[in-house]
């Protein structure tokens, strides 16, 4: 066993840091916030030269060849600088699903195209019942002579408005998991892409399918094979949420133990109380809990070794500690840190945002139950 | 990072599980629970002689000491093994005592002590708290008299919980009473049979007992001091940063046997594990479980990485204990009305596992370090928070 980084793992987590710490302050992540697109161009494009946008995928097809586990090093720092843009919906929710799903011809063609940040991508998966499951998904695609007509709304897109590409997971039977994915132009006639206010952060969309007409060579996978390729983007995506939630709980632990030590009451350093450094204990304790369940679904995605029950046993227990860690900061940081003008809040938003995507704690917990066969 | 075992300890741990399926036996789990897990008890000692024999009581011991030299991470997974089937668990000597004589001890202290201790001979009792130093130790005031050959013992103990059971004493003792607090308390072994010595048993609500242990003019040979006099608040403090540890198997073993019962139990028709909230309680223990396993496994990191946990000892104590208690109430809940027979009641469930657990779970977050003193150490020693 071995709880600490190698030294590979540790030259990527310092340059991420490096990057962002110079590249995305808070006044930017505000901005980004604010900006309809979400992200600039500038920030993409170095982001891109770094490397960071082909690192999970296989040399072959343009990628650094790199591991998951390598991956949620980056998400992490992205988490701790709360990084805007569409780098989660391009890389984690498009790519590793075209990686899964795709032939060699999309995955080249699509892949390559992404690892040097020429393309934007994202998956529509949600819909009116806000379900995970497969019966959520009813958006039809309707085989009609060599091509696919898809009718319907898609909820909840992250990024969806400046994307290149929609994976779309559509319904190609009646069957509960007939489900296939969709290669669509986001420019394509039909698609109606309407940006949603969301307290977030984050760019969620709206997307409406009108009768969009997409040739069959942009099915990715079988016709009605896709949920169990679904389902592990599900799964990879929740630990790369919980990734963010890491970085993030990091900092939202900086913001209340640097605020101790410093901030005077009754003439002494609060950081002395009992009680505040109680609860500063419990956010150290969330935050390392936080970071092993992370690493650990991390790792054993990257080895290729069965996933399911940590991935969710991840997700479920970083979601609430999440929550928890940023709570325990707003009590220690007291009335300053709910002012908007405070970095916290940032985190404090997009912990909730975290929490709800790819299933909360509720939903993952069911699936351990599942797994330990109750 | 890598949260595999090798394919020696691999070996070595199934090895480990095939003896305690094997050996074990009614009598034995019977004994452990009545002493609350500690080490001592007949049954105990039959069954701990044979398992010590293979050097598994202290694996990552050298072995001139009687251990295999293997990693901490293997003697912490033996612990989690042994946990789980419901062993002796605590052993003061072997876990406690061992190290620091290791640490800290002459030559022949070591040549004495440490390959009995290893062989699982010997016990000893851990003797720190007395009515006025529970949390705060260097408030003791047992007092040992040098006089000459030898020391003079005088003063009160009490929750040595081995007492009654162990061969010899751990004591923490005051031999410089003028001294600035924590530099004049002494570490000694003492033969838990010397004349003098008055063990009174305090039974606990769990069941099982503890003591309190008074000493009248108590001859200590002078050969039983461990290490420098009047170091021994430095010698306890390094004890607990290396061997606080806390396996949680045997309440993931609780976990375990309340999901078959919910499984095979039919309420309202169906089994009780179809009930959501059924579900998600028993998920929530054992996403809690890993949690704490991480929190535990990082401790042998740092071990086999010649680090010396601090916090890091604290935290998972910390959290274990809370956990501990949360599975107790959960099982609880699970079983319902079912869950307050005792074990010999007529309906009992589960043997009357669960309202045991549960009594004995308010003990976890007070004995060795309350919930409170470890999160005192966690926000001064891991955040560097102001003492002043």
């Amino acid at each position: 066993m071995n709880y600490e980084l190698n030294e590979e793992q540790r030259i990527i987590k310092e340059s991420a840091n490096r990057f962002l710490a110079e590249s995305c302050s808070t006044d930017f992540v505000r901005e980004m916030a604010e900006d309809e697109k979400g992200f600039t161009q500038e920030f993409w494009s170095k982001m891109a030269e770094l490397g960071w946008m082909g690192l999970p995928f296989p040399e072959e097809v343009g990628g650094a060849g790199m591991s998951f586990f390598d991956l949620a090093i980056i998400l992490t720092e992205m988490g701790y600088f709360c990084a805007p843009g569409p780098f989660f919906s391009t890389v984690v929710l498009g790519g590793l699903t075209v990686l899964e799903a795709g032939n060699d011809e999309q995955k080249t063609r699509i892949l390559s195209e992404l690892a040097v940040g020429n393309r934007i991508l994202t998956l529509a998966w949600l819909e009116e019942g806000g379900s995970w499951g497969p019966k959520g998904i009813n958006l039809r695609a309707e085989s009609q002579g060599g091509e696919f007509a898809l009718s319907g709304t898609k909820l909840f897109v992250p990024d969806a408005h400046v994307a290149d590409t929609i994976i779309v997971a559509a319904r190609t039977g009646d069957a509960p998991e007939e489900i296939s994915l969709f290669e669509v132009d986001a420019k394509a006639s039909g698609v109606g892409i309407t940006l949603l206010d969301s307290f977030g952060g984050d760019k969620l969309c709206e997307v409406i399918f009108d009768n969009v007409k997409v040739p069959t060579e942009n099915l990715l996978g079988e016709t009605g094979g896709a949920w169990p390729v679904l389902n592990n983007t599900l799964l990879k995506a929740a630990v790369g949420k919980a990734a963010q939630m890491d970085g993030a709980s990091q900092m939202a632990l900086k913001f209340a133990v640097d605020y101790v030590k410093e901030r005077v009451q009754f003439g002494k350093l609060i950081g002395t109380f009992q009680a505040v450094q109680f609860h500063c204990a419990d956010m150290l304790t969330y935050a390392d809990t936080i970071h092993f369940m992370m690493s650990h679904a991390a790792w054993k995605i990257a080895e290729g070794l069965p996933f399911e029950e940590e991935a969710s046993m991840c997700k479920a227990w970083v979601s609430e500690s999440h929550r928890k860690l940023v709570a325990l900061s707003h009590q220690v940081l007291g009335g300053v840190a709910f002012m908007e003008e405070h970095d916290l809040q940032l985190y404090f938003r997009r912990a909730k945002a975290a929490e709800l995507a790819f299933g909360d704690a509720s939903f993952h917990r069911e699936r351990v139950a599942q797994s330990m066969g109750l | 990072m890598d949260f595999s075992f090798s394919a020696e300890e691999q070996e070595l741990l199934k090895e480990v599980r095939s003896f305690l399926k094997t050996e074990t036996s009614e009598a034995l789990f019977t004994e452990c629970g009545e002493l609350g897990h500690i080490y001592g008890g007949k049954e105990g000692r039959k069954f701990i002689k044979k398992f010590a024999s293979h050097g598994w009581l202290t694996p990552n011991w050298p072995v001139e000491y009687g251990g295999l030299g293997t990693s901490a991470t293997l003697a912490f997974a033996i612990r989690e093994e042994m946990a789980y089937v419901g062993t002796p668990l605590v052993f003061v000597a072997a876990h406690m005592a061992g190290p620091t004589i290791m640490h800290f001890g002459s030559q022949e202290m070591k040549d004495k002590w440490l390959l009995p201790i290893a062989r699982g001979e010997v016990e000893f009792c851990l003797g720190y708290t007395e009515p006025q130093a529970g949390s705060d130790l260097a408030a003791l005031s047992i007092r040992a008299v040098d006089k000459g050959d030898y020391f003079q013992l005088n003063g009160q103990k009490t929750f040595n919980t081995h007492a009654h059971v162990a061969d010899y004493h751990w004591l923490g003792t005051i031999t410089d009473p003028d001294a600035k607090k924590y530099r004049g308390m002494s570490l000694m072994i003492v033969d838990l049979k010397s004349p003098g010595i008055d063990i009174r048993p305090m039974v606990t609500m769990a069941g099982w007992q503890t003591n309190e242990l008074f000493y009248d003019d108590v001859v200590v040979p002078k050969e039983n001091l461990v290490g420098d006099l009047n170091a021994g608040f430095f010698y306890v403090m390094h004890a607990l940063d290396y061997e606080r540890m806390f396996p949680l198997a045997t309440y993931g073993s609780l976990v375990d046997e309340v999901a078959e019962y919910a499984r095979t139990k039919i309420v309202d028709g169906e089994p009780l594990a179809r009930n959501p909230i059924v579900r998600q309680k028993l998920a929530q223990m054992k996403i809690e479980l890993a949690a704490n396993r991480h929190l535990y496994y990082r401790l042998a990191h740092m071990l086999d990485h010649g680090q010396v946990p601090n916090y890091q000892a604290s935290m998972q104590k910390l959290f274990a204990t809370e956990v501990a208690q949360r599975i107790a109430n959960t099982g609880m809940e699970v079983l319902g009305m079912f869950s307050q027979l005792t074990t010999d009641s007529k309906w009992a469930a589960l043997a009357g596992k669960t309202e045991k657990f549960y009594r004995t779970s308010v003990v976890e977050t007070i004995y060795a370090g309350t919930s409170e003193v470890q999160r005192g150490i966690i926000a001064l020693r891991g955040l560097e928070l102001p003492r002043k």
